[in-house]
This record gives C-alpha cells, structure tokens and sequence, in this order.
C-alpha cells in the first residue's frame, strides 16, 4: 500500500516472513473538517449527514493524519455562495463503476452504509462536476466514505473551465504528500473521513468544471465518493 | 479510462506486486508463501458464494494470488452480485456468471474447482454441503455454522467428498502467528509455563450500529423468505439474530478462542459465561459476553478468560495474550497492538524438566533472540516512583519487546493462498474442517451457559464430530 517502505528482513532459523516498515513522512498544513474559509463571510450551510460507523476500524498507516474533528467545522463564505452542483452531470475516468452510478455523487444524499456510494477502479481515478457555467468556487465539500475510520491517499481538487483539464488549472487542495499521483506535490495533510467530510476552500477560483482526485485508501485499493458538494457565486 | 500518469493497467499493477512480493522473500520462508508466489501449475477457476463485505474482503486478498479465474458470482441480493461482478470484471477484464441462487449455479456451471463462501453464517453449512458434494473444493468463513450440528456435517460432507475444505480462522496462515507459535512459544518457550490466557474485541459502540441500505435497493419478501429472512433489516444485520448467527462471541470471539486452542494444543475441559443485553436491548444476541475456559495442558493447568464487547473500545481493541512464567505475549492481527513482556524476575529454571530433544531450533535466550533478529527490544520503561508506592511487594515493570517484523499482504490473503496451494498438492491445510470444528466446537456452549448461568463440564462427546 502507498507510502510504505518496506525492507526484507533475515529471519534466521524462522520460518516466517516478515517485513520491517519504515514509515513515509510528509509535509502538512490542513486536514479534514478544516475551519477558515473567507473573512467575515458568512457561515456555510452545509447538512452533514448522522453517523454511523461499521465494524473494527483498520490501521490507517499515514503519516500526519488529521484526526476526526470532535464537532462540526465552521467554513466562512462570502454572502450570496450557494450550492452549485446538486443534480450537475458527473463524469469520470472511470466510466464504468465498479459499484453504484455517478449520479450518485451529486444527489444530495450524504448517507453512510451500501447503495449511497459509489465505487471506482483503483490507481489513481478522478470524478468530475460540470457546474454547466463558470463560478467563483468558495467551498468543495466532499465525504469518500464514512462508514469505516480510513484516510483516502492523493486527495487533489482543482478547478478549471476547460473540461480537459490541460489549461487553466487551478489546485485548490492537494494532500499528495510525495506526488505518487504525478501531478504535483501538495501540502495539505491526508484526513480520517468522517461524516463531516473535507471542506476544502475554493478560494474563489473561477471554473465551470471542478475536478477531485484520490489513489486509494487505506482499507482497500478502490476509490469511493458519496457526496461532493460545490459553493460558489454563479458568473 | 483516461491513463492518468500513475493508471497502471491493473493486470500490469499486479504482476509487479506479485514480483515484487516474490524478490522479497527469504531464506526459510514456509511451503505456503513460496508456493503462492511461485508461477501456477494449474489455473483454479473459483466461484464466489456470497459477495457481501466479507465476500469482498476476501476477493480483494484473493485477487493478488496469481493463477485463479473468478468464473462465477452468485448472491441473492443483486447490488452484491452487480458488485462481484465488477470487482471481477476490474481484475480479469472479462465478466463471470452470476446467479442468485446456488443451486442454479452449481447446475448450471461446468469446470468450477473451488468455492469461497462468505454467506451469513446459518448458510455456511450448507452451501459448503451442497459445494462439497458438487466435487469442489470449499473454503468458507468462520463460524463453520450457527450450530454445531451444522458443523458437524461440514466435516463428515469434506471427509466423505474426499474434498478439501479449510475454515477461515485465518490468523493460522499469518506468519505473524505461525512465527510467534512455532519460534517463540514452542521453540524457544520464552513464556515459560504459560498459566494464563487473555483475549478480547472490544468495540466500540458507534461501531455497532445497525448496518444501513439505501430502501430502493430492498429486496423483494418474496426472495427474502425463500432465503430464510424475514425482511431487509434481518437480511442486513443477521449477525444479532439468534437462529441466524451465534452473535459476538462468534462473529468476534470465535477468531480469538480459535487461537487459544491452536497455541495451546488443546481444547478446554469446562466452560463458564455470562452476558447481556446491556445496551442493544432490542437485539437478540448479548452485546457483551465473558467467558471462562479451564485447560490441561501438557505443561499444568490453564485458564482462559475472553470478553467480547460492542459497547466499548477501550482497553486495547482486539488480542490474544498469553501470559507465562518468564514473559508473556500479547499478540494481534493488528501489528500495533502485539506487545512482548520479559519478566524481571522470572522463575528459575526447573532442573529436573529436560531439554526437549526433538525442539526446531535450540532455546535461545531474550538477548540471544534480539541478537539473532527474532525479537526487537524496546524502549526501556520508566521506572517506578518511589514515593507514593502502596505496596512494597509490587513488581517492577517487565522489560519489553517486539515482533521484528509486519505482514506485507492484506490478513486474509496467506489463508487463501495455503487453500489454493493445498489444492494444487502443494501444501497442507491450515485449518481443515475437522481441526477447525474441534477448536470451534467449545465456543457453540458459550451462549448456552452464559443463558443459564450454568457451568459446563464438557463430555468428549459434547466436543467430537
């Protein structure tokens, strides 16, 4: 699994293999449930969905991990930011869903547990939004999966207004600590997800289509989301 | 699918894996790595019964063991059956059959070698009867059944089949385990005599909730009942129902008690449990059971305690801890919760009790162990106030150590290669049915007692096939 070094380790007389695992490091600055956004702006309203965690959480090997926030975050937005992408076409690089539709990741519904969700290849994949026009995006809020403690690896959010994504790019969110994902290494600190989600701040950046990225967690090699949502100022 | 820079056709992405895993192995590496990782002698074409989450956890260790084809998926519940269809789909490029019903399957397929079952647990027996007697071979998950009658017939249906059929207490095949049975328990006894075994899975509440579904993806009453539930919820969360499944003690305990019995060698002559509705007082199996089992070992008496919780995580999740004259080993499938304890002052050694001439390797001492890279030694903890102390017969704290090492596959993943490697003649079983069923069968009285409140002496009668 990603960020793991592993080194081979004699055993003399054993009878077992073992690994020795030598831990990745990485930079970091903000995590999951973050708190900020504009000054003075007026607080995002977003619906976070209840809780409800299955079985025995799994060891979430990641170097500085920004653990589940203990309440709601608080994320500031300037005044007339609305919901932009509820119902908006979703594409992806993976067009044929391992499990559930892309539709999904627009609906509305935020839910934990089977049939919310949907399940994508593994490697790195990416979903994307057409919000139809260009806005200036304040907020991407996005929940991969909450019903099991994991982090997702190379968590990447950009914005553009070229549905190719080749010109005008701008990364708003980036936690690919050591670039494995080859596209630039980010600063941001991987996350535990939650029911309250990521919220990262779109800074304004003006895009018509928002573009998020992951490689995997670290409970399997898929890549899921459940909901993405965007806010922003229709231009 | 756009080729990202890192997209590696997953055929591609696991061949290095595997290569990768091979180039890493090293001297002494037991029959059951090596065989997995060699190249295949016989391609296995493998029907996947019950695609559930469990189903998935074993596809996704299955699906980095070179040699097998997922022929078919069957599930009643086609949101799990859509999904098998497509994690097959994402590592073979091609779709395999799938069926709602078993029958149906094993009519209907030719050239089906083995089945994983992974179905809710009073299916197990017989869908592995039924697969068994179609001429394959079984793997399936623990519990074998919900009852021990059901147990029962799965090791007289793969005796009779001449089949093999391994049950999935699958810490039997991590060479975490094997390692710590085999090097450290047996080999170089650096437990001493172990008198006491302590095991437990706590969690947490909010980690026991009830499983949810999206409601457009119910399945149909009729299709429910014909499989044996009442309705959506029970089809979801079988695990709390009574003539479904054994509850906690056996969903979570049985993987621990398991290991109880394997590093012991032996089963336990009585039993004493007690448990309740504390919390889940809706629910019909105890949130929480503790249970007590005597031994007689080789080595003089043992008694075991086990507590499964899901009303708590504290105290350290889920282990195994077996806890000697000279140290004690508290062992995990979760690496970071496996603890190694040296006594300060153990007890001398027995000069009258001979050195086993027939031991794999010479018993090695804590620092020969260290020395050799059997065992990490950690930080030295801190040492004991002097003020304050409220007894002077307190001991000190044992020094503490650590396995050298971590699996580097998913936990699942060595399980599955043995049973495909067994059937390729190149291992043995890790866990067959009949071992699995005589370390099972101790555990099929703990919700009996714990309703009674009675103690059970057990008759080898209670404990045999």
């Amino acid at each position: 699994m990603k960020h793991t070094t592993t080194i081979t380790t004699l055993l003399a007389a054993s009878t077992a293999l073992f690994l020795i695992n030598c831990k990745g490091g990485g930079s970091s600055t903000s995590g999951g449930g973050t708190s900020g956004g504009t000054p003075g702006g007026d607080p995002l309203a977003v619906e976070f969905p209840p809780e409800l965690i299955e079985g025995t959480p799994k060891p979430m090997n990641v170097p500085n991990l920004v653990q589940v926030p203990e309440k709601a975050p608080t994320f500031l937005v300037p005044k007339g930011t609305a919901l932009l992408s509820k119902g908006k076409k979703v594409t992806s690089s993976d067009d044929n869903p391992i499990i559930g539709t892309l539709d999904l990741i627009t609906d509305g519904d935020k839910q934990a547990g089977e049939g919310y969700f949907v399940e994508l290849l593994d490697g790195t994949q990416w979903v994307q939004i057409d919000l139809e026009k260009s806005a200036a995006v304040h907020a991407v809020c996005l929940w991969h999966f909450h019903s099991q403690r994991r982090a997702y690896h190379d968590v990447i959010v950009q914005i553009s207004d070229d549905p190719e994504f080749k010109t005008g790019v701008t990364t708003v969110y980036n936690n690919d600590y050591d670039d494995s994902s080859k596209l630039g290494k980010g600063s941001d600190n991987p996350y535990v997800e939650s029911r309250f989600g990521l919220i990262a701040d779109g800074k304004g950046t003006k895009g018509r289509y928002v573009r998020l990225y992951s490689m995997g967690n670290t409970s399997n090699e898929m890549n899921h989301y459940i909901e993405v949502e965007v806010y922003g100022i229709a231009q | 699918m756009e080729n990202t820079p890192s997209n590696i056709p997953r055929r591609d992405f696991l061949q290095r894996a595997t290569a990768g895993v091979g180039a890493g192995l090293v001297l002494g590496v037991p029959n059951i790595l090596r065989a997995a990782d060699a190249a295949p002698s016989k391609k296995i074409n493998v029907a996947l019964v019950g695609h559930g989450k469990q189903g998935q956890v074993l596809f996704d260790a299955m699906k980095n063991i070179p040699g097998l084809h997922f022929q078919a998926v069957c599930d009643i519940w086609d949101y799990n059956r859509g999904a098998g269809v497509g994690h097959v789909y994402a590592v073979e490029k091609q779709k395999p059959k799938a069926y709602a019903d078993i029958d149906e399957m094993l009519a209907t397929e030719k050239g089906l070698d083995a089945a994983v079952i992974a179905t809710p647990d009073f299916w197990h027996s017989p869908h592995t009867v039924k697969c068994l007697e179609a001429g394959l071979h079984v793997y399936c998950e623990k519990m074998m059944s919900n009852t021990i009658e059901g147990a029962r017939a799965m090791v007289v249906a793969a005796e009779k089949s001449g089949k093999l059929c391994q049950i999935g207490h699958q810490r039997r095949s991590n060479p975490r385990y094997r390692f710590t049975l085999d090097q450290l328990i047996n080999g170089s006894k650096i437990c001493g005599q172990i008198i006491n075994v302590n095991g437990q899975w706590n969690r947490a509440v909010k980690s026991s909730q009830d499983i949810a579904y999206k409601p457009s993806l119910t399945i149909k009453p009729e299709v429910l009942a014909k499989y044996g539930f009442k309705d959506m919820h029970q089809f979801m969360n079988w695990r709390f129902y009574r003539d479904l499944s054994g509850g906690a003690i056996s969903d979570l305990g049985a993987h621990q008690i398991d290991i109880f019995n394997w590093f012991l060698g032996a089963v336990p002559k009585s039993l004493y449990a007690t448990g309740a509705n504390s919390y889940f007082k809706n629910r019909e199996h105890f949130d929480n059971v503790m249970a007590l089992f005597d031994y007689e070992t080789p080595q003089g008496l043992v008694r075991a305690f086990y507590q499964v919780l899901t009303t708590t995580s504290a105290g350290g999740g889920y282990y195994e801890s077996f806890m000697g004259t000279e140290g004690t080993i508290k062992i995990s499938e979760n690496s970071s919760a496996t603890e190694i304890f040296k006594e300060t002052s153990p007890a001398p050694k027995d000069p009258t009790v001979p050195v086993d001439p027939n031991a794999k390797i010479p018993p090695l001492s804590w620092d020969g162990l260290v020395q050799r890279g059997l065992l990490r030694k950690q930080a030295a903890a801190p040492k004991p106030k002097t003020e304050g102390v409220v007894d002077s017969r307190v001991s000190a704290p044992p020094e503490g150590f650590a396995l050298p090492g971590e699996l580097n596959k998913p936990p699942h993943q060595p399980h599955l290669e043995n049973f495909f490697a067994a059937i390729r003649g190149e291992a043995k079983l890790n866990c067959d049915a009949r071992h699995a069923f005589l370390s099972e069968a101790p555990i099929y009285y703990v919700n009996p007692s714990a309703l009674s409140k009675q103690p059970i002496v057990f008759t080898p009668e209670q404990l045999s096939v």
